[in-house]
């Protein structure tokens, strides 16, 4: 018996269980089978009526953001011409029309640590890395797919009309397939998992049958990789690497956690091969700058700086 | 006269409209799809519509407008989508939530749903507070214990009695 279960008393172990203060295992050694099971569904149920029941300021705060801003200033032009006539109203009608419908633009970001599903208006799919972000126009979408992304996106695209994601990067084209995108900083790389996909880069134009990929590192001559699994690791916590300069793995675990490194110490084109768990960042941090021979100080700024071992 | 007035341009009717509606519009997106993060944008986009089109719509049939829009993007989804759960991959990690369900499974998720939303509602009142605090503030045990004015071991007491009795209510698998 380990000296955690004796500070887990009977009347208070599933508030603690629930808020993930104690795991699953050790809830199985309190209860029967048939109630862990039971406590499971429950913990799903709570999470979808935490989902569903949440309309509150917070989340309003989020829609507010989005909205498009010149609609205060007409608000009083408004109320004036009701007051006066009709004809003026209808007039007013139209020009608010018109600059309204300019902005048809939808965007969808992920925060840290997260990954985010977006559902595309052709049923098309696209699954966000954390602080990944996409943006495309809702108008003339069936026959005009194009998102524009930052960051890193698995995509599932729907046979139809040319998909085009654009990038700072480049671009990527395909008709109806699956494959990720990444472009952060002056990183870019695609992977096909199924289909065909034409990616442009520095106007050229290469095309990616399923199992290969491409990448491209600033000045770096471009790369071709080759990915035997069929669904990107990040779609399932985890982030694997091959041969990647450690400054973009170290801008990927920012993204996961929620956290800053300062690199000054260190030589960052170091290249890193490795994976690690999105779940548990001292374990991640451990794997990762074991491997790298670093060691890692959190400061009173909350920055995490990196030194070499000595 | 003002009454009249009052449109949807006002940010405290439009704020007044989103809180009113955007719970059961989920709701009733969710249970349409089976699938939270669609629900969740398909709302956002209907209501930044209304926004847009604030000046055309009248308070009184803001509910049909969003409505409508929701339902429009239902059917758009689906015509060209063809969900049909047997064609959909069905990603078993955790992360994904994404699995168009069956229309059986999405009835069987409403009715557990119902039944376990019914059973938070008959909770005894210093158990719920506890429950909704937690679960729908977001408050650790300590700030609910310093809001009540009580020892954190009573909150987790009253936190643990609560879900003993919704597991009783929902009953076994």
């Amino acid at each position: 018996m380990n000296n955690k279960d004796i500070h887990i008393t009977d009347d208070t172990f599933l508030a603690k269980w629930l808020a993930n203060e104690i795991t699953d295992e050790q809830l199985k050694k309190k209860v029967s089978e048939k109630d862990f099971i039971a406590y499971k569904k429950l913990q799903k149920g709570i999470t979808l009526y935490e989902n569903l029941e949440t309309i509150d300021e917070t989340s309003y705060a989020e829609l507010k953001a989005k909205l498009p801003k010149e609609n205060k200033a007409k608000i009083r032009n408004l109320y004036y011409k009701w007051a006066i006539s009709v004809a003026a109203v209808a007039l007013l009608f139209i020009t608010a029309t018109t600059t309204l419908f300019s902005d048809n633009t939808v965007s969808n970001a992920a925060d840290y640590g997260k990954n985010k599903q977006v559902a595309l208006l052709d049923g098309s799919e696209v699954i966000l890395n954390a602080k990944s972000e996409i943006r495309y126009q809702k108008e003339h979408w069936a026959t005009h797919r194009e998102v524009f992304l930052k960051g890193e996106g698995f995509f599932k695209v729907k046979k139809g009309s040319t998909f085009t994601v654009q990038t700072k990067n480049g671009s990527v084209t395909v008709l109806g397939t699956q494959f990720t995108v990444k472009s952060i900083s002056d990183y870019f790389e695609v992977i096909c998992y199924t289909g065909k996909v034409k990616v442009k880069s520095n106007h050229k134009e290469y095309i990616l049958n399923p199992t290969e990929g491409f990448r491209k590192i600033n000045g770096n001559p471009l790369e071709k990789i080759h990915e035997n699994i069929s669904k990107p690791h990040w779609l399932f916590n985890e982030s694997s690497y091959k041969s990647v300069p450690l400054k973009y793995v170290l801008k990927d675990i920012e993204n996961q956690f929620d956290v800053v490194f300062n690199t000054d110490k260190i030589n960052t084109n170091v290249l890193f091969t490795g994976s690690f768990s999105h779940k548990n960042k001292e374990i991640a941090f451990q794997t990762i700058f074991k491997a790298m021979e670093l060691d890692y100080k959190t400061t009173n700024t909350k920055q995490i700086v990196l030194s070499n071992k000595k | 006269m003002l009454e009249n007035i009052k449109n949807v341009c006002d940010e405290v009717v439009f704020k007044k409209l989103y809180l009113n509606y955007a719970k059961e519009l989920k709701q009733f997106l969710y249970f349409k799809f089976g699938n939270i993060t669609i629900a969740e944008d398909l709302i956002q986009d209907a209501y930044i519509s209304l926004w847009k089109n604030c000046e055309k719509i009248p308070v009184g049939k803001a509910k049909n407008y969003l409505y409508t829009l929701v339902n429009n993007a239902f059917i758009n989804i689906k015509k060209h989508e063809q969900i049909k759960y047997r064609h959909q991959e069905r990603v078993k990690k955790n992360n994904s939530q994404l699995s168009y369900e069956s229309p059986e499974f999405i009835l069987q998720e409403k009715e557990f749903y119902i039944k376990l939303k019914n059973a938070i509602n008959g909770l005894k009142d210093n158990q719920k507070e506890v429950f909704l605090l937690s679960r729908i503030e977001k408050f650790t045990y300590k700030k609910i214990a310093e809001k009540l004015d009580v020892s954190v071991k009573v909150v987790e007491k009253r936190m643990h009695n609560a879900l003993v009795i919704l597991r009783e209510k929902i009953g076994d698998i």
